[in-house]
């Protein structure tokens, strides 16, 4: 039977069935809500369980990185201090470089000799284009107030710390499948932006050219060598973040006790505090899921 | 019918014609049949290019195309009161007694709705579509839903999946919530009067080539079923962003001369479309009802679809074959359907949808809803506003600021332009020259 209005139903009430088609169903209004209403909703099923502990541990590449940029930041302080000289950041950009790639080579599956070819052609034009370009960005922003540089500077970094792509790296090692998403590209953007600004405010050419390429090297690679670590072996990059968490706070001390009060604050909070919120607040998940979802492919689609 | 059960109507949504689609469809429908049962009926929409203004439509449907520009997917800008005064001209000068808004997206529906809330005037709102609850353009709508439902009198959906949705979207008690199909003009998908032969099997596919609508399902079952049944054929018709991919498929698998792509097909020419076809091939992704397997049912061609949404009620289990939306199993429903297509006689399909679905049918209804909505008592701007309020913690004070400002502007509004100054339009009678009414299809405007 499929068309119940057609009459002659029997007597006894027959049973509700969850149909649209043979029009309204003997002995039931439209609007009968039956026991099997919402039947197939589930709730929370994607949800996942957190542990305190691992929670923590994830959070410390948030703190890793809010401690590279920082040193960054001290950085250029110093030199606009004028207590690193150019030939000594210079030194400084050339082992961190080295360094970098020792990081890549050591804790990469497979790097032939004509990918390390590849960057090293790509970093020298780039490098070359930079130190062109370096006069330009060094008069860049001369009609511009050094607080209104240092105000910009700052709100630029934050915004980089916000939408910065903590799970991995926006510079991809080559052949990754996933694009860099728009967040992480405008966080790259800004903290570029930040780098020639401050830049712009420094004394000499070189100086210019040699804190650019410094900035660039952090913003750019120093997610793609942490990310590289932490792939290679997490107690590794444990160590290496306790130990550059101490560094900065240390040289941070050094500079500025508020500053140092302020930056221990942030990181016990990321550290402890958010983890501790971010379990206490499951409980108020809820998660809704039913037939009225749009179906997700099974398969990849590839354009 | 006594006097007092005949009401004046006034459907509105920012889809009408000359856009096409299924809750044009459906007001237009509902409407004549509503007039046919002796109601009076209005439909106000926004201005579509040159049509703005008042047009009249078969059967003295009268629809008032306001002047007011589409601004995003054919919505109107939402400015909360800029439409207040053309809502409050219109009820009063049509002397309407209900309002019914369609289409949860629709900027213009939302709006007239809680004008006519604020005018004392009983809503009905049907909900034609399904929303997900994760992403943040759903739990927009949904808080938008749930301001327009917290005060609607009567809602309709258009299938059982589509009320729990709705349900659980404006948390509405369940029984304010009334399940009410489209349905299908069977008139006018009647099936090609000879059988086709069964040497050749052609399935059709008409839909829009997006991604919702499964094109990318289509890409990977098409070439796998030509594959396994040699004698097979398909015919899409429709446009959209996914077009190239399908025709990228066709040229990969050199299946040129067997899927046949034919670009948009104007609704009048779905029927011819769908009478060279045995089988009709939905691949949505999400689905409150699918009028398009109704069409095709109704001009008696056997159907496969994607287990999605609402379509699982659609059809009695014997007239439609069903699959997960994962090509295997898509593949595996079409051979299913292949293999048990000689006995589907398309006549007899095309006889049982006639018993199934009529307008005539959904009309009945909704009157019956009508009547709910206009027995149901009057509310005082108090009771109405501590409804809102308990909407949410910071949204329903929102609610209810929004609604205090639309009360005061009615009252200003009153205050300039008294009731009495507005005129009302006189009762015409229009008189079917023939008692079918099937509509044509270029909406033809008297």
């Amino acid at each position: 039977m499929d068309n119940g209005f057609s009459g002659n139903s029997p007597p006894a009430r027959s049973r509700w069935r969850k149909v649209a088609y043979g029009g309204m169903q003997p002995g039931f209004d439209d609007n009968h809500t039956d026991e099997s209403f919402l039947e197939e909703m589930v709730m929370n099923a994607n949800v996942v369980k957190r542990n305190m502990l691992k929670v923590m541990l994830d959070t410390v590449s948030i703190s890793q990185y809010l401690c590279t940029v920082a040193l960054v930041v001290l950085i250029w302080t110093y030199t606009l201090k004028s207590a690193i000289s150019e030939i000594s950041l210079l030194l400084l950009d050339a082992s961190l470089l080295v360094l970098g790639f020792l990081v890549l080579i050591l804790t990469a599956d497979m790097l032939s000799l004509n990918l390390l070819f590849h960057y090293f052609l790509n970093i020298s034009f780039f490098t070359t284009g930079l130190y062109i370009l370096s006069p330009i960005y060094h008069t860049l922003t001369r009609s511009i107030s050094s607080d209104s540089i240092w105000a910009l500077t700052v709100s630029l970094l934050i915004l980089h710390l916000f939408l910065h792509d903590y799970s991995g790296s926006t510079v991809k090692p080559p052949g990754a499948l996933k694009n860099p998403n728009l967040t992480s590209n405008i966080s790259l953007n800004a903290s570029i932006v930040a780098s020639v600004l401050i830049a712009s405010r420094l004394p000499s050419r070189l100086h210019v050219f040699a804190i650019i390429l410094f900035s660039l090297q952090i913003f750019l690679f120093a997610p793609l060598v942490t990310y590289c670590i932490k792939k290679f072996s997490f107690g590794l990059h444990l160590c290496f973040s306790f130990g550059l968490i101490a560094v900065t706070l240390g040289f941070v001390y050094h500079l500025h006790r508020l500053l140092f009060v302020l930056l221990l604050g942030l990181l016990v909070s990321i550290n402890l505090v958010c983890p501790y919120w971010l379990i206490r607040l499951q409980k108020y998940k809820f998660e809704i899921n039913g037939p009225w979802d749009e179906a997700k492919l099974c398969f990849d689609i590839t354009e | 019918m006594s006097d007092s059960r005949k009401h004046r109507i006034l459907m509105v949504s920012d889809f009408f014609y000359p856009n096409f689609g299924g809750v044009e469809n459906h007001i237009y429908y509902l409407s004549q049949c509503l007039l046919k049962l002796g109601h009076k009926v209005v439909v106000m929409t926004h201005a579509y290019g040159k049509r703005s203004g008042v047009r009249y439509m078969t059967g003295g449907l009268k629809v008032y195309y306001v002047p007011l520009r589409p601004f995003f997917m054919q919505n109107i800008f939402p400015t909360f009161y800029g439409t207040l005064p053309i809502v409050r001209t219109i009820l009063i000068r049509e002397n309407i007694s209900l309002v019914h808004g369609h289409q949860a997206f629709s900027t213009l529906c939302h709006e007239a709705l809680m004008h006519a809330r604020t005018m004392g005037y009983k809503v009905v709102f049907t909900d034609h579509s399904l929303y997900g609850f994760a992403d943040v353009g759903s739990i927009h709508m949904n808080k938008v839903l749930q301001f327009t439902l917290a005060d609607v009198t009567q809602a309709i959906c258009v299938s059982h999946t589509s009320k729990e949705n709705t349900v659980l979207r404006a948390g509405l008690p369940p029984e304010k919530v009334y399940v009410i199909p489209n349905a299908v003009d069977t008139a006018m998908f009647k099936p090609a009067p000879e059988r086709l032969s069964r040497e050749e099997i052609i399935i059709v596919v008409i839909s829009r080539l997006v991604y919702r609508k499964g094109a990318d399902l289509l890409v990977e079952v098409i070439p796998e079923v030509c594959q396994m049944h040699s004698n097979v054929r398909f015919i899409i018709g429709g446009d959209g962003p996914k077009r190239v991919r399908l025709e990228e498929m066709r040229e990969k698998h050199s299946l040129q001369d067997r899927v046949e792509m034919l670009g948009a097909v104007p609704h009048a020419h779905v029927r011819s479309v769908l009478i060279s076809g045995h089988i009709f091939l939905n691949s949505s992704l999400t689905e409150a009802f699918c009028i398009a397997i109704l069409e095709a049912a109704s001009c008696g061609l056997l159907t496969v679809s994607t287990r999605v949404g609402g379509v699982p009620e659609v059809l009695p289990d014997d007239m439609i074959v069903l699959a997960e939306p994962d090509p295997g199993d898509m593949v595996r429903a079409i051979g299913t359907a292949i293999s048990i297509l000689p006995r589907i006689d398309p006549q007899t399909m095309h006889l049982r949808m006639k018993k199934l679905y009529s307008w005539h049918d959904v009309a009945k209804r909704t009157e019956i809803v009508y009547d709910h909505a206009l027995s149901c008592c009057n509310q005082s701007l108090t009771d109405r506003l501590s409804r809102y309020l308990s909407c949410g913690a910071w949204a329903g004070k929102l609610f209810c600021l929004v609604m205090i400002i639309d009360f005061l502007l009615w009252h200003l509004l009153q205050m300039w332009q008294p009731a009495e100054e507005i005129e009302e339009v006189p009762e015409l009678v229009f008189h079917n020259r023939e008692e079918s009414w099937n509509v044509n299809e270029d909406h033809g405007l008297i």
